[in-house]
């Protein structure tokens, strides 16, 4: 019954929250205050082209611009940001952008091609490691030319995907007066971009702080005259700031769960408007193929059958998960497998027993007393839950194993390192709606976050075509043919669940656009304040 | 076995809050012994469904990820008291030998060593004992480390001042002039006589351990996240105070008997030990 009543309650508030953004959606902006949310740990590190970390996209995501981006009108829709606009060629493997005039950087020297071709060249170096967007384009660009200073051009190997991948926000074009000074972008004051908020101050442990670019290249924007993004470590210490008003906006990663929300709903009423969506992120288990016991094949297989993935989203995220899938239907519709299929597959298939059997059998093969193994875990959002319900499942199969826990950034420069042998949960967050991104990310040999050091041909071959095929229908055949291997295959990154959440706005804050991905529309360029 | 009882019976008399607290330790012991036969499921299994309110089948309870709360409050009491146990032995024997050995020598090393538990005392116990945690890493053996570190300038400050009234004593030179080496002099006739002042240390000094090691599993610096840790307990149900309160109330009330007791028999173990107060037991 109380249940019942709290669902009630957060409907409620759910339909007086959409109403409300109905209602106001035609006010006048109005200027000044400051906008507070918050990241979930200590980004560290600073350099959006190196590094990997939502938070090191929300701590500088206001300071930079791309040469495209997301409409924060409409978050679906890319739309020109430093290029005024863009042609493509004919057969599709040359786009010129032109460059909007008289912008300058935040230290007043003026923007030109030059800080695109030397961003670009940067994250398209071989040797330097860029796990988003250099190992996005990586496949798809061959070379870009500056035509003259507010003309640049990107040649690519085949056509692709390539306006998806340029608007992401991990494509920000970066200074090259800046990346000459100081070698690469991850110092505080480094973080000189062409946004419309100045980076401000950068207190470890505590607080980001940015500042109103008054000479913003969009006449009239931003609205309000800063942004305050407290680092909230912890389910707890997040809710707490959000049922005190800390904080105006939940919507970044680890959504909420449903107790939260419920929680938040009571406390706040319908001074906050509560939404649940997908957060286009993966949750997966890593397994380091180059380390034993996960050097052998049949190891990693175990895990795969072994793992609860419907237990697990059941019980760590309330329910709010899509299980089993490598690509979730609710984000990329028909190019993800349909989940019918996949749920029969060894390892997703319910009820567990026989797969469990199965996963006995071949670790005792290997292991007649079972093994003990290092399981690493980074200690933010609820991965500590997350990793004690994997350990419970994998003592069913013989794995025995110890949790060593990380604070945020030490973790992923860890994992970056393939100091690992497992880690028990890591969600990677796409960068697009374009299903060819999680292999990009995840599965090929070459992909940012291919930290167990997976390797298969008929894989990376696949994913190549399907993200370079322009008929759209046998785009969708490639990629459930690589989703099919990859299931069958004994990954080194076993996908568990596309994560959902709830998130909060508070109704003050306007003119806010959930974004498709985490790191989109994060920048507040049009969002302002109510009072 | 007569004298036994005598003894505690004369124990109840004199001191019925001490005999009380003995009463929690040792129920304490007895659940952490019998923890295998005691509890109704082990204290990882993640079978149940979440968040279910205590009854019949779950009196304590289950948590966020399913798991008996009174089993894990049970297997949590083993937990708690070996590792109060075992840190507070090895930090306070360290510690006191440290502290009675330079008493007798003195001179510079005494000295010496005194700036050094100078520095470690100068250090916020529960910043010195995170900084630890945070070096070695989470395991049960390094937050007995931490705390053996922890408590080890206390042992010696407290201990080298009894040591230095002893060195003193008449009998102690006595046995000097007997011939006896300095070594036989320290075991047979200064240690013997800290033993009193070293089980009051020893009482009071391990309810302080559980609480440390709580208060570090609950900081997430403690104990690895699926041991059955009170204070790990504790933060689990910070998460959700409002929709499961059983979560921290039943590891909270265990970590507040468990002190509580511990506390009682601490002092009364000083009463009787202490020459001002103590009459004998015989």
């Amino acid at each position: 019954m109380r249940t019942a009543r709290y669902l009630s309650v957060l409907a409620i508030v759910l339909l007086i929250g959409f109403g409300a953004i109905g209602a106001t959606a035609q006010e006048k902006p109005r200027y000044g205050g400051i906008l507070t949310w918050f990241d979930y740990g200590d980004p560290g590190r600073l350099d959006v082209h190196a590094e990997s970390p939502l938070v090191v996209q929300q701590a500088t995501a206001g300071v930079y611009s791309g040469l495209l981006h997301y409409d924060p009108d409409e978050p679906t829709r890319i739309a020109p940001d430093l290029a005024e606009r863009w042609t493509a060629s004919p057969d599709g493997k040359t786009y010129t952008f032109h460059l909007r005039k008289g912008v300058k950087w935040h230290d007043g020297q003026p923007f030109s091609a030059a800080d695109v071709k030397a961003t670009f060249d940067r994250l398209l170096n071989p040797e330097f490691k860029s796990p988003k967007c250099g190992a996005r384009l990586k496949p798809m660009v061959a070379g870009v030319e500056v035509l003259d200073p507010l003309t640049v051009q990107f040649r690519l190997k085949a056509p692709a995907p390539f306006l998806q991948s340029m608007a992401s926000a991990w494509c920000r074009v970066a200074a090259k007066h800046v990346l000459e000074k100081y070698g690469d972008l991850q110092k505080p004051e480094a973080q000189i971009g062409t946004g419309p908020f100045r980076f401000k101050r950068y207190e470890r442990g505590n607080l980001i702080e940015w500042e109103k670019n008054k000479d913003y290249f969009i006449p009239g924007l931003p609205y309000v005259d800063g942004v305050k993004q407290f680092i909230l470590v912890g389910g707890p210490t997040q809710l707490a700031a959000a049922k005190a008003g800390r904080v105006m906006l939940w919507d970044t990663w680890p959504p909420m769960r449903k107790t939260q929300a419920e929680e938040l709903a009571r406390a706040r009423g319908d001074t906050v408007d509560i939404y649940q969506h997908p957060v286009n992120t993966i949750w997966i288990v890593y397994l380091h193929t180059q380390k034993p016991p996960f050097d052998k094949p049949e190891m990693r297989r175990a895990v795969k059958l072994g793992i609860d993935r419907q237990e697990l989203v059941a019980k760590s995220l309330e329910g709010a998960g899509v299980p089993c899938g490598i690509l979730d239907p609710k984000l990329v519709g028909d190019y993800a497998l349909p989940l019918d299929e996949v749920n029969k597959l060894p390892g997703c298939r319910q009820p567990k027993d026989q797969d469990v059997e199965e996963a006995r059998k071949l670790v005792a093969k290997h292991f007649p007393n079972g093994v003990d193994v290092e399981v690493a875990v980074r200690s933010v959002g609820n991965y500590l839950d997350r990793a004690q319900l994997l350990l419970a499942q994998l003592r069913k199969i013989g794995i025995r194993g110890t949790l060593k826990s990380y604070e945020s950034a030490a973790g992923f420069a860890v994992f970056g390192k393939g100091d690992f042998t497992m880690i028990a949960t890591q969600d990677r967050a796409m960068d697009t709606t374009d299903p060819g991104d999680v292999f990009a990310l995840v599965y090929t040999t070459q992909a940012g976050s291919n930290w167990g050091k997976f390797s298969d041909p008929k894989a990376d071959d696949l994913a190549l075509r399907a993200l370079t095929e322009t008929d759209r229908a046998k785009r969708v055949r490639l990629y459930h043919d690589l989703q099919r291997h990859l299931l069958q295959a004994d990954l080194s990154a076993i996908p568990v669940a596309w994560v959902d959440g709830y998130y909060f706005r508070d109704k003050k804050l306007m003119n806010y656009k959930h974004g498709w991905t985490a790191y989109d529309n994060n920048t507040f360029m049009k969002v302002w304040l109510k009072e | 076995m007569r004298w036994v009882a005598r003894v505690l019976g004369r124990f109840a008399a004199r001191q019925p809050l001490g005999a009380a607290g003995a009463v929690i330790v040792l129920a304490l012991v007895a659940t952490a012994a019998l923890a295998p036969q005691l509890a109704p499921h082990g204290a990882k299994e993640a079978a149940f469904a979440p968040y279910l309110p205590p009854s019949a089948e779950f009196p304590f309870g289950t948590d966020q990820l399913g798991r008996d709360i009174l089993s894990r409050v049970i297997w949590g009491t083993r937990l708690s008291l070996y590792v109060g146990l075992v840190s507070v032995m090895f930090g306070v024997t360290f510690g006191g030998l440290w502290g009675v050995v330079t008493a007798y020598f003195g001179g510079a090393a005494d000295t010496a060593s005194q700036r050094v538990v100078d520095t470690l005392m100068a250090l916020p116990p529960i910043i010195l004992a995170l900084s630890l945690m945070a070096a070695l890493g989470q395991s049960v053996n390094n937050v007995i480390l931490a705390l053996t570190l922890l408590l080890t300038p206390t042992a010696a400050r407290t201990l080298r001042s009894l040591a230095l009234s002893i060195r003193e004593s008449p009998y102690v030179e006595a046995a000097r002039a007997a011939g006896c080496s300095h070594w036989r002099v320290i075991a047979l006739h200064v240690l013997p006589n800290t033993f009193a002042t070293y089980i009051v240390l020893v009482t009071v000094n391990i309810s302080y351990a559980i609480v440390v090691e709580a208060s570090l599993s609950f900081l997430g610096l403690g104990t690895p996240p699926d041991e059955p840790s009170w204070g790990a307990m504790l933060t689990a149900g910070s998460q959700a105070v409002e929709a499961a309160p059983w979560m921290f109330l039943f590891p909270g009330l265990a970590i507040s008997l468990t002190v509580f007791g511990l506390n009682l028999l601490g002092d009364a173990i000083r009463d009787l030990t202490d020459p001002r107060l103590r009459g004998g037991l015989g």
